[in-house]
């Protein structure tokens, strides 16, 4: 089942045609899925095969800027507790960009804005905001909970 | 603000597929910000208020 229908699929190849010029690293985590609704927990995953045709479009969308690897959680060690979980960073740093579930809906705009975004090194903040971040001394961790509406 | 500053991590979470997170941040309304897995706030604020908020959770002072 695919995804994105052909329309979006075209779109975000466009945008990325305009938009993206440096490479980038997306990185999914993911469990063996299941279709079940309920699973006991630490078993299986809704949304991971969902998660992974997402990535596999975006990726497909650049495939010369946007490098993909898929880390089944259950085959290697990794840290991260949380799946599907993408990453998203530059080439060979550690990644500050994270969504923890699918990332549908509005969530996923926000996958392809992001992408665009470090693809490119344009944040599209303020100058106020610019400067008012060369304050932080130390690091922040900043969470976001959304629903996929 | 991730990409403007090394310093900025960010993790959007979708609420629904993590019950027990959103329990234990306190998730009552979407979007909620949750800073350093501290303090938090509710609502999709304007740029300027909301890296004032998110600054101030940090502990970063105001400018001088």
């Amino acid at each position: 089942m695919a995804i994105l229908t052909d329309q979006v699929r075209q779109q975000v190849q466009e945008r990325f045609a305009e938009q993206l010029s440096g490479p980038v690293q997306l990185t999914l985590y993911t469990r063996p899925g299941s279709g079940r609704l309920i699973l006991p927990s630490g078993m299986g995953c809704r949304t991971c095969d969902d998660a992974r045709q997402l990535v596999e479009d975006l990726q497909h969308a650049a495939p010369d800027l946007i490098n993909l690897d898929v880390i089944d959680v259950s085959v290697q060690e990794a840290d991260v507790r949380e799946v599907p979980t993408l990453m998203l960073a530059w080439p060979g740093e550690a990644s500050r960009i994270r969504w923890l579930g699918l990332p549908a809906g509005y969530e996923f705009a926000t996958v392809v804005d992001a992408v665009e975004r470090v693809s490119s090194g344009g944040h599209g903040l303020s100058e106020a905001t610019v400067e008012a971040l060369s304050r932080l001394t130390e690091p922040v961790d900043v969470m976001v909970f959304a629903t996929p509406t | 603000m991730a990409v403007a500053s090394p310093l900025v991590s960010a993790r959007t979470v979708e609420a629904n597929e993590f019950p027990e997170l959103s329990t234990r941040f306190g998730v009552q309304g979407v979007p909620r910000i949750v800073v350093n897995e501290l303090g938090a706030f509710v609502g999709a604020l304007p740029e300027p208020q909301f890296v004032d908020a998110v600054l101030q959770l940090a502990g970063v002072k105001s400018e001088a």
